[in-house]
């Protein structure tokens, strides 16, 4: 090292050290504890009661514990579903918001809107709109003469939740539009001379574009997906039936209900490994799709 | 941004007019549990789960509003009181450390910068879950080390941030390195440090970024639920999004109109915050480049 | 243009104004943190589960505290009512922050004094005079956990059958019909079903309008074994019983209302019910369920919620015999008949619980207050705000004739009964609780019981054996 790299090396360790701290402290240390209570029997309530070594205990639990398949298989059922309609809509919704037409500032405000309240809030909300019997929805679809659906019984329940998620993509919406504003004019132009069509300049000119957004925003979603928790813990409980019992729920219950955090900890690792395998997927797929300009 | 109107342009009046007409039935729907949400925050208990539904209350009772603010449960005041100070704790520790580390990733050459850079991101991915029962012990660490209470206190919902998120740092990054060098290199020569340029130079002109990360921070302390219900214990410190939860009794049986008028308060100073900054939103978030 | 300029001045006044507002809310919420203690007393936390009125009515209980018992012992009780007390206590007790009294459920003191979460109350309780000939014996059993007493009792509960007897009179034709009494309650459970089947009422499109009773919607699905003669867990032998004769039972016969009616149709119905005890939607009171498992409280809801139900509100006077009280409601109460002949009085007796948690600094000052919240007036008071039976063994004459349960002597007497039992004293309980709820739901969407009750006991003698194993290491290896 030159005397010059190593005062660059000094310098951007300071800059960084914030975030080295709070890395070490926030992230490192949790991981590597919380790899360490995976192979434990912990409960953490009572400080005098310390964690038991038993190896590879949690796992091989875990791996004939019925529920934990079903939280599994929920999970990615419901990532199944919810990612790519998510995707969709938020794309097509910000073709539309970025039309130039007059009160887009409105239109995007109201789209953006539901991001913004507090899960909790919106839980209820549609909680009370999917109610059987004293819903909106069902009000409305007697209205036109369909049946009742049962919005949050055992099959409809995750579909409902699914919906639900759609109705908050603002931020990713916003994140497309952003990803809008950097399409160059000048190609769009230059193929609308050419004479293409609308279709043909979104196919062949703004979503190659957009790739490196996409892959983003499918990063952002697998990881979103994977963690939700509370609007099912507001509005099912994960019932009926477990069938909305998802992965996180799973993890909470056995930590906070069952007091077995080192049980907890086991499921947490499981789920960020899946996680990272999907990403890790997702990166070497980009490859392929995405396109850097 | 729109400095070019021509391009680009709804050129078919039908056309524009098309987009108009969906765009107006989806925000029909995106609003219709908002308009819900109202409509009910209006009502009297009884009223709420009438068959049918109506959407204009009768009778109609506003006194909700005012009622919401002297719950036995629901504090109304101290909620908001605890939110804002976690808020503007999050926001300013966020904003300031992200720029700081950003900076540094996007304009200090040296040895390891990329493999740095890279588990940053990854940190991204990592859920909460995983971390939050450490976190925790960590936090009663923390407390024995310092020498004063840290759960139980605000603190583990603040401290962290001023230790950078990856998520800002990230885009922070992502705009500082649009920003020409030739401006830093003459503020050198004129005898900045490094910091100087940071302050003087890169950040003045990174604020519709710090804006983003700052609404983005502001967003996610605002809503946040499930940090909150696992520190903060004492009814007295809870934050206006766990608070909402006290309205649902253990038996069942929820007062509907309160807790509706309740989340009409909570998400009306996000949406105002945003409605007004969501040109310089967008712009911000354009600006990054997200990507990368 | 007007427009921009007008826009430019807009969205700093905007931004001013909530400048403004959060300056505001900052400034008052942070002046109601006055502190409300008198100078040299020792403040007592107590966090409670309830919000509302019960909530209301234990402030009573402890203001009562604070002027008498405290105000000469220097102690002052500060009271907070919040949601998810359980995980809030687990988490505080973790954080070394606990409160010094958390009221949560019977469920959990197994769960807590198996690792240690809750202070063991044995010396001080016998040090004032509270012991197993002061309680009934079902509620001390509950408060203990292998030989050693936990918890306190804030306020006991029993559960008995509820009966609409308005639609009983509607259906007398019926019922008449079906050669039962429109005039007395069912008295065992084979005529329970019968009434059951007789109010059951569908609209033309097959959706469940009524119905005479649903296991699902009762608040005691894992506990209905009881009325079975089954006994889950053998806490002597450290044993899991839901696989049991009796346990197969129970769940053919909540199968045999899904069969009935359709598993689907019955779990819209419920779902379609939602959450809704502690409002006038409640099923029971929309006489769109006949009859269910309930404890006292609910005269309290019903007085509340549906005044007409109960045509003589609270009692006024004593001129009011119970009977003629009893006489004039549109409801009634009766033991909850069993399935096994001659075993009579069977109750489910759930009760709320004081504990102290493990660290509380005020372990002596927290015990006084649990133990004038079962000081026979003071539980008696509670008991009667609350509108539940007492947990202590002799009452008073004067409690069951102002009760405003005229039920009350009903239920007193089922928590005495020898058929009476607490929650299962097992450290996994609420695993086994979860565990069974799940079965339950399976049963009714049409799983076969006896596959449902092997699964569940499966898993859970695994869980129970690894829980014992793990015990047993930690004993050996000293890390308690």
């Amino acid at each position: 090292m030159t005397q010059e790299e190593r005062q660059n090396f000094f310098k951007g360790m300071a800059f960084l050290a914030p975030w080295l701290f709070g890395f070490a402290v926030f992230t490192a240390i949790p991981i590597c504890l919380s790899c360490y209570y995976s192979f434990c029997d912990f409960s953490l309530t009572v400080p005098r009661r310390a964690p038991l070594w038993i190896g590879m205990d949690n796992y091989r639990q875990l791996m004939h514990d019925s529920l934990f398949w079903k939280s599994l298989g929920n999970t990615v059922y419901y990532v199944a579903m919810a990612l790519p309609a998510g995707m969709l809509v938020s794309l097509g919704l910000a073709l539309l918001l970025n039309a130039k037409i007059r009160g887009q500032a409105i239109y995007r405000a109201i789209i953006f809107l539901p991001s913004l309240i507090p899960a909790i809030a919106s839980a209820m909300v549609w909680m009370w709109m999917y109610n059987t019997q004293y819903g909106l929805l069902n009000y409305l679809l007697g209205k036109v003469g369909l049946p009742p659906v049962a919005w949050l019984g055992e099959k409809g329940a995750m579909p409902s939740l699914a919906l639900m998620s759609v109705w908050g993509v603002g931020n990713t919406v916003i994140i497309y539009l952003a990803g809008l504003q950097d399409v160059p004019r000048e190609l769009l132009e230059a193929a609308e001379i050419d004479g293409a069509g609308a279709m043909r300049r979104l196919f062949s000119v703004t979503l190659p574009f957009l790739t490196p957004v996409i892959f983003f925003n499918l990063v952002m979603g697998i990881i979103g997906a994977f963690s939700i928790l509370t609007v099912p813990y507001i509005m099912t409980q994960g019932g009926p039936n477990n069938a909305t019992y998802f992965f996180t729920f799973f993890n909470y219950d056995e930590a906070f209900k069952f007091l077995h955090m080192g049980y907890a900890s086991a499921i947490a690792w499981i789920q960020l490994v899946i996680t990272l395998a999907l990403t890790g997927i997702a990166f070497w797929s980009a490859k392929k799709w995405v396109h850097y300009g | 941004m729109t400095a070019k109107p021509k391009i680009g342009r709804i050129r078919n009046p039908w056309n524009a007019l098309a987009i108009h007409a969906g765009l107006i039935c989806i925000c029909v729907g995106y609003l219709l549990p908002f308009l819900w949400m109202a409509s009910t925050s209006l009502k009297t208990l009884e009223k709420t789960g009438e068959i049918p539904p109506r959407f204009i209350p009768h009778p109609w009772q506003p006194q909700n509003y005012v009622k919401i603010f002297t719950h036995p449960t629901f504090h109304a005041v101290l909620f908001t009181r605890n939110t804002i100070v976690i808020a503007i704790l999050t926001v300013a520790g966020t904003t300031l450390s992200s720029a700081i580390v950003a900076y540094g990733f996007a304009r200090i050459q040296f040895r390891g910068r990329g493999i740095l850079f890279g588990i940053m991101l990854a940190t991204i991915m990592i859920p909460f879950p995983v971390t939050m029962v450490p976190l925790f012990t960590i936090f009663r660490r923390l407390g024995d080390l310092t020498g004063m209470a840290w759960l139980g206190t605000f603190k583990p919902l603040w401290v962290p941030a001023w230790f950078g998120s990856a998520f800002s740092i990230f885009l922070l990054r992502q705009f500082f390195l649009t920003i020409p060098k030739d401006l830093s290199e003459a503020a050198r020569i004129d005898g900045c440090g490094e910091l100087g340029i940071l302050f003087r130079v890169v950040l003045p002109l990174a604020r519709p970024a710090l804006a983003v990360v700052a609404l983005f921070s502001f967003m996610v302390v605002w809503n946040d639920f499930l940090a909150p219900l696992v520190y903060l214990q004492r009814p007295e410190q809870f934050t206006l999004a766990l608070g909402l939860d006290n309205f649902q009794s253990a038996v069942g049986g929820t007062p509907w109109h309160l807790l509706m008028a309740a989340s009409v308060l909570v998400i009306l100073p996000v949406v105002a915050l945003f409605f007004l900054a969501q040109r310089t939103f967008i712009e911000g978030i354009t600006t990054t480049g997200i990507k990368g | 243009m007007v427009s921009t300029v007008a826009m430019k001045f807009i969205k700093p006044v905007i931004f001013a104004m909530l400048a403004v507002i959060a300056g505001i809310f900052l400034i008052l919420g942070s002046r109601q943190n006055t502190s409300d203690v008198p100078p040299g007393f020792t403040v007592v936390e107590y966090w409670e589960k309830w919000v509302g009125n019960e909530a209301t009515q234990m402030r009573i209980i402890v203001d009562d505290f604070n002027r008498t018992v405290g105000h000469d012992k220097k102690i002052y009780v500060r009271y907070l009512s919040m949601t998810d007390i359980d995980q809030k206590t687990l988490i505080s007790i973790a954080a070394g922050v606990p409160p010094d009294i958390t009221g949560t459920w019977d469920t959990q003191i197994a769960q807590f004094a198996a690792i240690g979460a809750v202070e063991r109350l044995d010396d001080l309780a016998k040090a004032r005079g509270i012991t197993k000939d002061y309680y009934l014996p079902v509620y001390w059993d509950g408060c203990s956990y292998e030989g050693h007493l936990y918890a306190l009792i804030s306020t006991p509960g029993v559960v008995a059958l509820l009966y609409n007897k308005q639609i009983f009179a509607d259906c007398a034709p019926q019922l008449r019909a079906a050669g039962l009494d429109p005039d007395q309650p069912p008295r065992t459970l084979d005529e329970f079903d019968r009434y059951a089947a007789v109010f059951d009422l569908k609209d033309k499109d097959g959706r469940l309008q009524r119905a005479g009773y649903l296991p699902l919607q009762s608040w005691y699905i894992p506990q209905l074994g009881l009325w079975f003669g089954a006994d889950i867990f053998d806490a002597e032998n450290h044993r899991m019983m839901l696989d049991s004769p009796a346990m197969l039972n129970t769940f053919e016969w909540i199968k045999s209302f899904s069969t009935r009616i359709g598993g689907q149709t019955l779990l819209n119905f419920q779902n379609a019910m939602g959450n809704t005890f502690d409002s006038p939607q409640n099923p029971f009171l929309a006489g769109k369920l006949v009859m269910q498992q309930q404890g006292p409280w609910m005269a309290n809801y019903i007085a509340h919620l549906k005044p007409s139900f109960s045509q003589l509100l609270m009692p006024t006077s004593e001129e009011w015999k119970l009977k003629d009280r009893a006489s004039n409601y549109g409801w009634g109460v009766a033991p909850f008949p069993s399935a096994v002949p001659d075993m009579e009085n069977v109750s489910y007796d759930p009760f709320d619980a004081l504990m102290i948690p493990a660290g509380a600094k005020h372990k002596n000052e927290a015990f006084e207050f649990l133990a004038y919240v079962n000081q026979q007036d003071v539980a008696e008071k509670i008991c009667t705000l609350h509108c539940k039976n007492c947990q202590l063994r002799h009452v008073s004459e004067e409690f069951l004739t102002h009760h405003p349960n005229p039920y009350i002597a009903i239920y007193q007497q089922l928590a005495a009964s020898p058929n009476a039992h607490c929650v299962p004293v097992c450290a996994i309980w609420p695993e086994i609780y979860k565990e069974l709820l799940d079965s339950a739901q399976a049963v009714t969407l049409g799983e076969e019981p006896a596959v449902a009750l092997k699964l569940a006991q499966q898993r859970m003698a695994e869980r129970y054996d690894r829980f014992i194993t793990l015990e047993r290491r930690r004993e050996q290896l000293g890390i308690n």
